[in-house]
């Protein structure tokens, strides 16, 4: 009887049921924490005091991801099809000094699955390319440490200044650049429905957490220090809390 | 036929034609049979008389509540115009059969007797052999007459100071010996006038079988994608495809396994077509999943058959058909030349092929012989990304990748030999294929080149695959039918045997898109691949209207694998264990060798009942109940030693109604509906990444077929709807892709006008095809779009000279022939795009084919 229903309504109305899931289509909207204010101050790790006046970041990318992604780490590659939930589009760069959101340039599209994990692309382009000199970070600040003030600059770029020397030649792809591109795995815990809306919040307090200023060699001629672009001191202390996945950047998903 | 052929209607063996098809005899070469009326007095025929010869013909149809055999013995004048006048019972059958051949003759048309190169009139005789279907259902029942001649009778006078009798001699129908039919789904498609509706290729044809839909994402020259019965059949995987009973799905086949390209096959050359919708007759063998298509070829004209065509997008096609006059249509040879620039980036082609068949008699053995070559070459397109298109980036008919396209060939030999001993009935037929393919497809862009630690650093080179198969096939196969009479009917047992040998060989690598060279090798399979399968099969009358028909067919299926890119990636890659950058490379794993390649051999049995009941208790009105097991073998890419060979497995049942009634003497509808279920333990789903079939779970159907035909004099007309729940049997989700809906209408209208040229009237002919197909269910919970077509032909003429205009897709619709779920890049983005969003291969926009005909000849 049950499939003599069925096919009277397949004949009447000619279709019937779901293959599952659903294709969704959303808005990402980023922004600075929503205490932001400029300047902004805090403390870091390192006992400093920081007032953060500038802190522009260029996003390239975000991904929400099924599972937990090993992109990034050790071993993998940057790009594992078949794990990715979500994805938008930038350029888009981010005051993060500001609470208000900026909307990235186009609408974002996804399927209706669980995202655990994201995956922040800190792109000037192709992901893959060796050389890329656009500029991600932009900072400029004060910190100050007991009566010492380092009034600072830097940018961030990631091109071969952040190249990891190959260290095993039998695995000579084990680094290629886009890992130092991506960031992950930010652990969330959101669905994407169809017109729904994709916050991310970046908190610049988190990537200038281990700086330790006073690394900084004083440029001659100028009273500004300039945090190198570089993978050691603070330049490489600021690049990994650019890379943090924890502390940095927040999602959360709105209908 | 002018009535429909939804079963195999009809046992009626047209007593005609032959070697020679038409001859003038001299009075003394003449004996008048004593069954056979006295013909006139005998008058020698002018010696420039040319006899006239048939143009069309069309079966005659057995009466319904009619029983047993008869034979009709008809005279006919046939006018200066070819048409036919005044038939005459001259050995008459019984009212019902003489009215039964009276109105089949009545649709004949000849090309006229000459006299001295002037049309007149002229007697003709025709013979009609009516053996009754097996049972209620108009389906053909049985064994083939026994191949006859008849003796001339002597010429008529000449009358009217012009008009000759000539006499036509008579044999056996060639063959006679289908299958018992295997009920309501088991469609015997005559062409007849449907074959003016525009048809690209001989997939095309297939729509006149209920829910039937093709799509081509791969372009002009591959395999049609076909959706039969809520079935994902790729192309050709879960149908088997024959032409005249050798096998067309290629075993073996990296892009799917049975695999079936029908484009060598010229349209022309289709006479019937028998599409059975399910594994119900013990003959189906392997791939027989969803069932079965066997293509019947022969030409209908005799003499020499041109046509010429000019169309939109620089489509050019010419075809060259030969019928010897005086042989039947299974004499012919024929081959055409096409190619077309193509309606958007990237489909130009080029495509040619040939096939002869010669079918001789030697006593009372019918025997055939067909050679047949093919080749082609042309670029696709491929598949778009909706949002590309949505926002200009890139244009409806464009391409990402030029580089895709087709170079494929197929050339094959097969013989046939029809023989009888007393009460059985012999056939055996023997082929030899060969077959090379080159494929190249991206479905992805440059998604899949993903860095690994072994490898050199890169990013991603393109998914571009380059696929070639070459294919190697020998067979066999054969039958021997006994009939007997027993309980007033006529019962048959037959046992069959099938045998196929298959050397297939397959390379799949990725090619770079920024050199053209291969950078990856996927798979490099040599396969040996046997199929032996061996059927009983039964066709009992149990009661006049009772019918029973079923056995059993079993197949051993047996692999031989060379794996020569088995294994590819280093276990624990160093210096001296080379990186995985080169494919299929032997290696060092931590101080052990290891050779690159794996052998796999596996065999299995597969046995499968089949059995259908058929009762007719009232004329006109048949019932069929059917249930099979059927079986699909595995891709050779999934054997593993020693382990049973995986094949999947098919159960389906089905009912079904036949009506068949006779709206007027020369108006005739068939109407039929099933409702039908099938399990499939092991399904192929199509994996974009992959480009081929993959396995799936197992998936249900449920649905319904309902096909109508309704021909007459002047119009040929068939619809039928079809309606499936396709799902998977853990989740109860829809199968991705399987339309639900599926409607198609087909018909012509045809009339003569009194303008004649050479004794023939001005003939025109107009044809349609609509096709339209419901909304899809695609991955993700979406819908495709509908697709809505109408094609169009008009043609006219005279049967030496016609004119023909074939639109397709009149409207212009700008529609998506298929659509696909699935993540792709093809760098229109700023980053990579990696999530499923829609795709889809553009139908053709609307297009024009002009064509001229030309026949001469056909009456020498």
């Amino acid at each position: 009887m049950k499939r003599l229903a069925i096919l009277l309504v397949l004949a009447l109305a000619g279709c019937g049921g779901t293959t599952g899931s659903a294709l969704v289509s959303f808005t990402t909207q980023v922004g600075g924490p929503t205490d932001a204010v400029a300047p902004l101050a805090f403390d870091n790790s390192q006992g400093f005091h920081v007032s953060l006046t500038r802190a522009r970041l260029r996003l390239g990318a975000v991904y929400l991801n099924s599972s937990v992604p090993t992109s990034g780490s050790a071993d993998t590659s940057c790009v594992l099809p078949g794990i990715y939930v979500a994805e938008d589009f930038g350029p888009l760069t981010v005051d993060l000094l500001s609470p208000f959101l900026q909307p990235l340039p186009a609408r974002g599209e996804g399927t209706e699955s669980p995202a655990t994990t994201a995956e922040v692309w800190l792109t000037g382009g192709d992901v893959n390319a060796p050389s890329d000199q656009t500029v991600i970070l932009d900072v400029a600040g004060t910190a100050t440490k007991g009566s010492a003030s380092f009034p600072f600059q830097g940018t961030v770029t990631i091109s071969d200044n952040r190249k990891i020397p190959i260290t095993s030649a039998g695995l000579p792809g084990s680094n290629p650049i886009c890992k130092r591109r991506i960031v992950t795995p930010i652990s969330v815990n959101l669905t994407p429905t169809d017109g729904g809306t994709l916050t991310l919040r970046i908190d610049p307090r988190g990537i200038f957490r281990s700086v330790d200023f006073a690394q900084i060699t004083p440029t001659q001629g100028s009273p500004t220090l300039q945090i190198p672009d570089t993978a050691v001191g603070a330049g490489g202390q600021l690049f990994d809390g650019l890379r943090s996945n924890s502390g940095v950047y927040q999602f959360s998903w709105s209908r | 036929m002018p009535a429909v052929q939804n079963t195999r209607p009809f046992a009626v063996w047209l007593v005609l034609s032959t070697t020679p098809l038409v001859c003038v005899r001299p009075a003394s070469a003449q004996t008048a049979p004593a069954a056979q009326s006295p013909s006139p007095a005998a008058q020698p025929p002018s010696p420039n008389a040319q006899p006239p010869s048939v143009q069309k013909r069309v079966d005659a149809v057995y009466p319904t509540g009619a029983q047993g055999t008869a034979t009709v013995v008809l005279r006919i004048t046939v006018g200066v115009d070819g048409s036919v006048t005044l038939p005459e019972v001259v050995e008459s059958g019984g009212p019902a059969f003489d009215s039964a051949a009276i109105a089949a003759v009545q649709a004949w048309t000849f090309h006229p007797a000459l006299r001295d190169g002037v049309p007149v009139p002229a007697h003709v005789r025709i013979s009609f052999h009516f053996e009754p279907p097996a049972v209620g259902a108009p389906q053909g029942a049985a064994e083939p007459a026994p191949p006859q001649t008849q003796a001339a009778e002597k010429p008529g006078p000449l009358k009217n100071g012009g008009e000759e009798s000539i006499e036509v001699i008579g044999a056996a129908r060639p063959h006679a010996a289908r299958p018992p039919s295997r009920g309501t789904s088991d469609y015997e498609i005559e062409t007849a006038q449907l074959a003016e509706v525009p048809r690209g290729n001989a997939s095309d044809f297939l729509k006149l079988a209920p829910g039937i839909l093709l799509t081509n994402e791969g372009g002009e020259g591959h395999a049609e994608q076909v959706f039969l019965r809520g079935f994902d059949a790729r192309e050709g995987q879960d149908i088997e495809f024959t032409v005249d009973g050798v096998p067309i799905n290629e075993s073996g086949n990296f892009h799917g396994n049975g695999y079936s390209d029908t484009h060598f096959i010229i349209p022309e050359l289709i006479e019937s077509l028998r599409v059975l919708e399910g594994p119900f007759d013990p003959r189906q063998g392997n791939y027989a999943v969803a069932g079965s298509a066997d293509y019947h070829l022969g030409l209908a004209d005799r003499g020499l058959l041109a046509k010429v065509s000019d169309g939109s997008y620089g489509t050019r096609r010419v075809f060259l058909g030969y019928g010897p006059p005086g042989t039947t249509s299974n004499t012919f040879a024929a081959a055409q030349i096409y190619q077309t620039d193509g309606y958007g980036q990237n489909r130009d082609g080029h495509d040619a092929s040939a096939i002869a068949q010669y079918e001789g008699r030697a006593g009372t053995n019918v025997f055939r012989v067909t050679a047949q070559g093919y080749s082609a070459s042309f670029h696709t397109a491929g598949v778009l990304r909706d949002d590309d298109v949505a926002s200009g980036r890139v244009g409806f008919y464009d391409t990402y990748d030029p580089r895709q396209g087709e170079d494929a060939s197929r050339y094959s030999i097969a013989a046939n030999l029809e023989s009888r001993a007393g009460d059985i009935v012999f056939d055996n037929q023997v082929y030899a294929i060969y077959r090379p393919l080159r494929l190249r497809e991206n479905f992805t862009g440059f998604l899949l080149d993903v860095q690994e630690p072994q490898q050199t650093p890169h990013g991603q080179r393109g998914d571009l695959i380059d696929l070639q198969v070459t294919e190697t096939t020998a067979g066999a196969r054969g039958w021997a039918r006994w009939s007997t009479p027993w309980l007033d009917s006529r019962q048959q047992i037959e046992f069959g045997y099938f045998a196929r040998h298959d050397i297939a060989s397959g390379l799949q690598q990725r090619i770079e898109a920024a050199t053209g060279a291969p950078y990856l090798t996927e798979a490099n399979l040599d396969s040996q691949l046997d199929d032996i399968g061996l059927y009983g099969d039964a066709n009992l009358r149990l009661l006049p209207w009772l019918a029973v028909r079923g056995g059993v067919r079993a197949d051993l299926f047996t692999y031989n694998v060379q794996n020569l890119c088995a294994v590819q990636s280093v276990e624990h890659p160093s210096p001296s264990n080379p990186q995985s950058d080169v494919s299929c490379q032997t290696q060092e794993n931590q101080g052990a060798h290891r050779e690159a390649n794996q052998s796999a051999s596996t065999a299995s049995t597969a046995a499968m009942p089949r059995a259908s009941v058929i009762f007719g208790p009232w004329a006109g009105v048949s019932f069929s109940a059917s249930v099979g097991k059927g079986v699909r073998s595995i891709d050779p890419v999934y054997v593993t030693q020693d382990r049973v060979t995986p094949f999947a497995s098919v159960l389906a049942g089905e009912v079904g109604v036949t009506v068949e009634e006779q709206l007027s003497t020369n108006v005739k509808l068939l109407f039929s509906s099933t409702a039908f279920e099938t399990h499939v333990d092991q399904d192929l789903i199509f994996d974009q990444t992959a480009g081929r079939n993959t396995l799936a779970g197992a998936t249900n159907r449920l649905g319904s077929a309902n096909a109508l035909r309704i021909a007459g004099r002047n119009f040929d007309t068939s619809l039928n709807a079809t309606f499936v729940h396709a799902t998977f049997a853990d989740t109860h989700l829809l199968i991705p892709y399987v339309p639900d809906v599926v409607l198609r209408g087909d018909g012509a209208v045809f009339k003569e006008f009194d303008w004649h040229l050479g004794g023939h009237a001005l003939r025109a002919t107009l044809a349609s095809g609509v096709t339209l197909v419901g909304r899809r269910p695609l991955p993700f919970g979406v819908r495709s779009d509908r697709i809505f077509t109408i094609d169009t032909n008009f043609e006219i003429g005279w049967p030496v000279f016609r004119a023909g205009l074939a639109v397709t897709n009149l409207l212009n619709t700008e529609y998506r022939l298929g659509e696909y779920n699935f993540a792709s890049d093809f760098h229109s983005q700023s980053e990579p795009t990696l999530v499923p969003v829609r795709h889809f291969s553009a139908g053709a926009p609307r297009e024009l084919l002009f064509t001229l005909t030309t026949n001469f000849g056909g009456a020498s």
